[in-house]
């Protein structure tokens, strides 16, 4: 039996956690997609965390340095040792640098020096040399450059995460039909329930503002009640 | 020598059963896992789950019948004959028995999300079922040619 095996168990107890966009919340909790990740070896469970901390920068601290991202990105990649979870860390942290670098040009900055760590991976220098170009002359490996250009230009926000979701989803789609039973696939599914799982809490935090707005407007002069009927 | 090729035409008549039951197990093995794997996530359709993952036992069963078709008394002239064919077809059941396991695997993992396409996704599994039927039939028929057959 091939080491492959072992995993099928454990693919299958997983439900399939798209639609992405759709879906208002992740098919099962992560406190659950844990218990399920239980049966992974103590070492693969160490390479998924690897993973997942090169890529999800939601509990890092808004003032963290480019340089320290891309160190941890770099660690990652010298501590996995598997062909397909490189691709996948390298090729995310390859769409961050090309929006970083759409981003610094939005505001009206030059291309970054030399030397300067501001990106990761094999397009810094490229992207810099060609920085007048809409796409940075990268529109064949990034096909989405231009519509993300345009959506920077017209300030919004949320088409540009949509896309950008959706490119880092795509890609992860594309290589889960590579892996049906192996530990790679259950990287892939992690990966995937984590972008719904980030686009479910967007939603989810608008759900609760716009909540509170209309409270406040329907209450007007009486949001400020005490359980007693007084007005404070 | 001529215990050795006797002992080949031995194992001849055996493999076909032992090996068709490696297969076998592997297959269900694997389906099985699948099939559990599916049960923690579902809420019904438990049966179903169960019955893909005993689809691979049927290459037990075509080894049973090939080793008593070959099954008859071993000489220098017949043994590699035996050999040739028993390991063969045991080779096939094997193969066969591994491959319908995952090919079962997928199908439980697929009618799992969507139960409308439960008998579609066990075509791949059939699929591989007739191959076995090939090694199983054509073994059927050649070893009648055999000497020593109906002995």
């Amino acid at each position: 039996m091939s080491s492959s095996d072992a995993y099928v168990m454990l693919m299958s107890s997983l439900p399939k956690p798209g639609p992405l966009f759709v879906a208002k919340q992740t098919p099962l909790s992560r406190l659950k997609l844990n218990m399920r990740l239980r049966v992974l070896t103590p070492e693969e469970k160490e390479m998924l965390k690897l993973v997942e901390q090169a890529l999800l920068w939601r509990q890092l601290p808004m003032e963290v340095s480019d340089r320290l991202v891309i160190d941890r990105g770099r660690t990652a990649l010298s501590r996995i040792d598997n062909e397909t979870l490189q691709s996948i860390v390298r090729d995310r942290l390859e769409i961050r640098t090309c929006v970083a670098a759409l981003r610094r040009r939005s505001r009206g900055e030059g291309p970054p020096p030399a030397g300067n760590a501001w990106g990761f991976g094999r397009w810094v220098g490229h992207i810099a040399r060609n920085w007048s170009d809409p796409a940075f002359a990268l529109q064949g490996v990034f096909p989405w450059l231009h519509e993300a250009d345009r959506l920077m230009a017209r300030n919004d926000s949320i088409a540009l995460e949509r896309l950008l979701l959706s490119e880092a989803y795509k890609r992860l789609q594309r290589l889960e039909g590579e892996h049906a039973f192996d530990f790679e696939a259950v990287v892939i599914y992690v990966l995937k329930w984590s972008i719904v799982d980030r686009w479910a809490r967007y939603n989810a935090e608008a759900a609760a503002r716009r909540f509170e707005d209309l409270t406040e407007t329907g209450l007007a002069d009486y949001a400020a009640l005490s359980f007693e009927g007084d007005v404070r | 020598m001529n215990e050795f090729v006797l002992a080949l035409g031995w194992s001849g008549i055996y493999a076909p059963m032992a090996i068709g039951a490696i297969g076998s197990a592997i297959g269900c093995g694997i389906a099985g896992q699948a099939g559990i794997g599916a049960m923690l996530e579902t809420e019904s359709g438990y049966g179903r789950y169960i019955g893909i993952s005993a689809f691979p036992s049927t290459f037990v069963i075509y080894g049973i019948v090939v080793m008593f078709t070959l099954d008859r008394t071993v000489t220098p002239e017949n043994a590699g004959g035996l050999f040739g064919i028993g390991v063969f077809a045991a080779a096939a059941f094997l193969y066969c028995g591994i491959w319908q396991g995952r090919a079962c695997a997928s199908a439980i993992n697929a009618a799992k999300e969507k139960p409308e396409i439960f008998g579609l996704s066990l075509a791949p599994a059939a699929i591989i079922e007739g191959f076995a039927v090939f090694a199983f039939v054509f073994a059927l028929v050649i070893s009648a040619g055999i000497p020593g057959a109906g002995q």
